[in-house]
């Protein structure tokens, strides 16, 4: 434990993994927003005299987060987001000492590109160099590099707070341009960001929503709930009947708990099925998902990400008595959807084809941080 | 399926009184109104009388229908209204009547393409004269008490045998003739009570052969025992030595330590999987069950009193554990000469899954279920189920007020009851004729040397 973060910083860090351990923050968008808050603080009262100081505190953070709930997978993500933006910073601070040290930079080549992603405006500059302007490792005054790089980094720490705030709406922005009028469309369960983005499409576009109700949770339900009110027209049908609707399903818009670098996603449970089931009629299916949710993670343990399981009595109740006892009961909480199941993916930065996440991973996070 | 517990019959939607019974305050007389307009004073009465309870017993005729058009209308009007009841019957009538009129045409403007599913209507006043077996049996229907393609033949074909123990042919006319016609009334009110099924329309496709084709020399009584006695024979032939001989085929198609795989509660599948526990194979058994009639877990409680390792998840869960499945065993509402399987809703979800993960799936269909005809997919019929939750088949741990269970503005409920397997995810169709694959479900009639 560095010891940095004995302090009112740490203490947050503690409470926020706390309630991660507890499902009291659950959610991606939700444990991603708790995160940043958590970063910005951690950041603000950090003490450190150099870059990589910094990154091992921000890092030490990261690995006690996820570890407390490696099911969500978003706290990694800000985290890596928020460390690749903090190098992005500091590169630029210390741009005027970083030219001359590679001269090979600008050549760029696809193995090149595989190896280190997208060529970046600023290449990663050798931690420890030392600059004019900040000066690391000053043994006078050991705090004037956090003292000089602290507002730029609380900055870069604000830039992801911002897209997490926006994302609904960044998702949303080009809703009509996937959704044209009288069209039928298929959703499961309660997604945030599908919830907004058929709202955002309810503006201008006369179309019809059937709603899953998705058990064990039947969080369908309030979706429905929450479409109807706000004037679209609404179905709401059982899990079963999936297969007998999707013959007159237009398009299946899903929602995603984590989006994995091979293009395939964690989502709520039922959601194989509607992908399987739009794929044997062959409708389009759409997935809504903010950038936050990409992670460079491959597939992990298991094919189907059922590792992950909710309490069973919402399956099969205590007021069944003795059945109880005698059978197992499976309540997964994701469904592990695999890239061949997926048309597009509707991100706050644009739509994306599942094969190319790989691409926008790359781009948004540092190869070295995949694992704190 | 196997027949539910014979129950108490419950009338479901309130007393199915004659409505000629109660004095009509409308303001026409009976005769003079439409069709729909009948229908309408009649529901209004029906909500008349479940009001009575709270009006007292000795409220007025006026008082009830007031009542029933404030129930309908609109709440604004006050309890105070009673003095002046008579004089606003007929307002509220009209109320009424135009809010009917308001939620066809809100149910036109949500989506056209729902508007054939026939909404389960209630069991309305008996037409003719309708034998309480009959009577209690559509109650039975209508309330999915009796629920299952076999089950519901068999108490069909069990209440006409008592229809027919209890007819007597009027004088210048022959059994062989009039007894159809006694029959009818009776089908259509089980009809009324919820969609006939495949397999009762087969069987009384049969039964009308057998009448017309009864001796009209025979005494009526002979006649009559005749025919109880073909009803008997189909009961035995087609349905419960059919599902012995299946229990049997198909069994021996579940290996030790084989995991087999069933969705909601099929009457046969359970027989069969009885049937290879009892013959001493170690196999585990998955029920993927689902709303909106959690049948499987009736089926989870018999299989596991019997001792068998059972698994119970609900259908989104399917995909989590469908790789670890050597078999599937579904049963059938019906099977279309095209081999598509239409049965409980869900079914074909269940059979996709398994095809995608290369699971053999085997339906267990007796061939009294074969339905000639090809129908393209499970949406142009189907039938629905009710809407609310009739089969208390959420969570309890779910708050009620977190569900939606009833209809609002722009939100509509769907149920449907069955869907249509494509023949191309069965592997195999077990019948009491032997196994045979799905496209071949044509040649049943041919191969039991009959036409059904």
């Amino acid at each position: 434990m560095a010891p940095e973060l004995q302090s009112a910083g740490y203490r947050a860090v503690e409470v926020l993994a706390g309630k991660l351990r507890r499902r009291q923050v659950v959610g991606s968008r939700e444990a991603a927003l708790e995160t940043v808050l958590v970063l910005r603080q951690v950041v603000s009262r950090a003490q450190f005299s150099n870059i990589t100081q910094l990154v091992a505190i921000i890092r030490d953070v990261g690995r006690r987060l996820s570890e407390a709930q490696p099911k969500e997978h978003t706290v990694g993500n800000i985290v890596r987001k928020v460390l690749h933006n903090i190098r992005e910073e500091y590169n630029t601070a210390t741009q005027g000492t970083a030219l001359g040290t590679s001269s090979v930079r600008n050549v760029y080549s696809i193995s090149k590109f595989v190896l280190q992603g997208q060529p970046r405006k600023h290449h990663v500059a050798p931690k420890s160099e030392a600059t004019a302007s900040l000066k690391e490792n000053d043994p006078n005054d050991p705090d004037s590099f956090a003292r000089g790089i602290k507002p730029v980094l609380m900055e870069a720490i604000q830039d992801v707070l911002d897209e997490l705030e926006t994302v609904y709406d960044n998702v949303s922005k080009n809703a009509r341009d996937h959704i044209h009028s009288d069209e039928i469309i298929l959703t499961i369960g309660h997604s945030k960001t599908v919830e907004a983005f058929l709202k955002a499409a309810a503006h201008n576009r006369n179309f019809t929503v059937i709603v899953a109700e998705t058990g064990p949770s039947y969080s369908g339900h309030e979706m429905a709930r929450s479409l109807s009110a706000a004037g679209i027209s609404t179905f709401l049908v059982p899990d079963s009947s999936i297969f007998a609707i999707m013959s007159r399903v237009n398009k299946v818009l899903l929602g995603a708990h984590a989006i994995l670098a091979n293009g395939g996603m964690f989502a709520i449970c039922g959601s194989l099925l509607a992908a399987s089931a739009a794929r044997a009629h062959s409708t389009p299916v759409v997935v809504c998902a903010g950038q936050f949710k990409l992670t460079p993670l491959w597939n992990l343990y298991h094919e189907y990400g059922a590792l992950d399981f909710a309490d069973p009595s919402s399956v099969l109740g205590f007021e069944e008595g003795d059945l109880v006892d005698k059978v197992d009961v499976v309540n997964p909480y994701y469904d592990y959807v695999g890239p061949e199941l997926v048309d597009v993916l509707i991100t706050n930065d644009g739509d994306h084809p599942p094969s190319s996440v790989y691409r926008l991973i790359k781009e948004s996070y540092d190869d070295e941080d995949h694992e704190f | 399926m196997s027949p539910g517990p014979s129950l108490p019959v419950q009338p479901p939607n309130g007393p199915h009184n004659n409505p000629s019974g109660e004095p009509s305050s409308g303001p026409k007389s009976q005769k003079s109104m439409t069709k729909a307009e009948r229908r309408e004073l009649q529901e209004r009465q029906r909500a008349a009388k479940a009001a009575k309870t709270t009006a007292g017993p000795n409220a007025s005729n006026a008082k009830q229908a007031n009542k029933a058009g404030q129930q309908t209308s609109a709440p604004k009007k006050g309890p105070d209204a009673a003095a002046p009841a008579a004089a606003k019957t007929l307002k509220d009538t009209k109320v009424a009547t135009a809010a009917a009129s308001d939620t066809v045409a809100g149910k036109a403007h949500g989506l056209r393409i729902f508007s054939h599913f026939g909404l389960p209507k209630p069991v309305s006043a008996a037409k003719g004269d309708i034998h309480p077996a009959v009577a209690r049996l559509a109650l039975q229907f209508s309330n999915f008490k009796i629920t299952g393609a076999n089950a519901r033949c068999i108490a069909t074909l069990t209440a006409f045998k008592t229809v027919i123990q209890d007819y007597a042919t009027p004088p210048n006319n022959t059994l062989s003739r009039h007894l159809m016609t006694h029959l009818s009334p009776q089908i259509s009110h089980l009809v009324a009570a919820r969609p006939m099924s495949v397999t009762m329309g087969n069987a009384i496709r049969q039964l009308k052969l057998e009448i017309s084709g009864s001796d009209i020399d025979l005494p009526e009584q002979d006649a009559k025992d005749a025919l109880c006695q073909k009803i008997d024979n189909y009961i035995r032939d087609r349905i419960i030595i059919a599902d012995q001989v299946i229990e049997e085929t198909a069994g021996n198609k579940i290996k030790d330590g084989d995991v087999i795989l069933t969705y909601a509660r099929s009457s046969v599948v359970e027989k069969v999987l009885l049937g290879a526990h009892s013959e001493g194979r170690q196999f585990s058994v998955v029920v993927v069950d689902s709303r909106p009639m959690l049948e499987g877990k009736r089926l989870l409680s018999v299989l596991s009193s019997a001792g068998i390792q059972c698994t119970y998840l609900l259908l989104p869960a399917l995909g989590s554990i469908i790789s670890e499945v050597s078999t599937v065993f579904v049963g059938a509402h019906s099977i279309h000469s095209n081999g598509a399987v239409y049965a409980r809703a869900g079914t074909a979800l269940v059979a996709m899954m398994a095809k995608q993960h290369s699971v053999p799936v085997v339906v267990c269909c007796e061939t009294y279920k074969f339905s000639e005809g090809v129908q393209l997919d499970s949406f142009t019929k189907n039938e629905l189920a009710p809407v609310g939750d009739l089969f208390s088949s959420f969570p309890l741990t779910k708050p009620r007020e977190a569900l939606t269970l009833h209809k609002g503005p722009n939100l509509e409920i769907l149920n449907p009851l069955y869907d249509l397997t494509p023949p191309t995810s069965i592997t195999a169709v077990v019948t009491e004729v032997g196994v045979i694959p799905p496209n071949s479900i044509s040649s049943i009639p041919l191969a039991l040397g009959r036409l059904l």
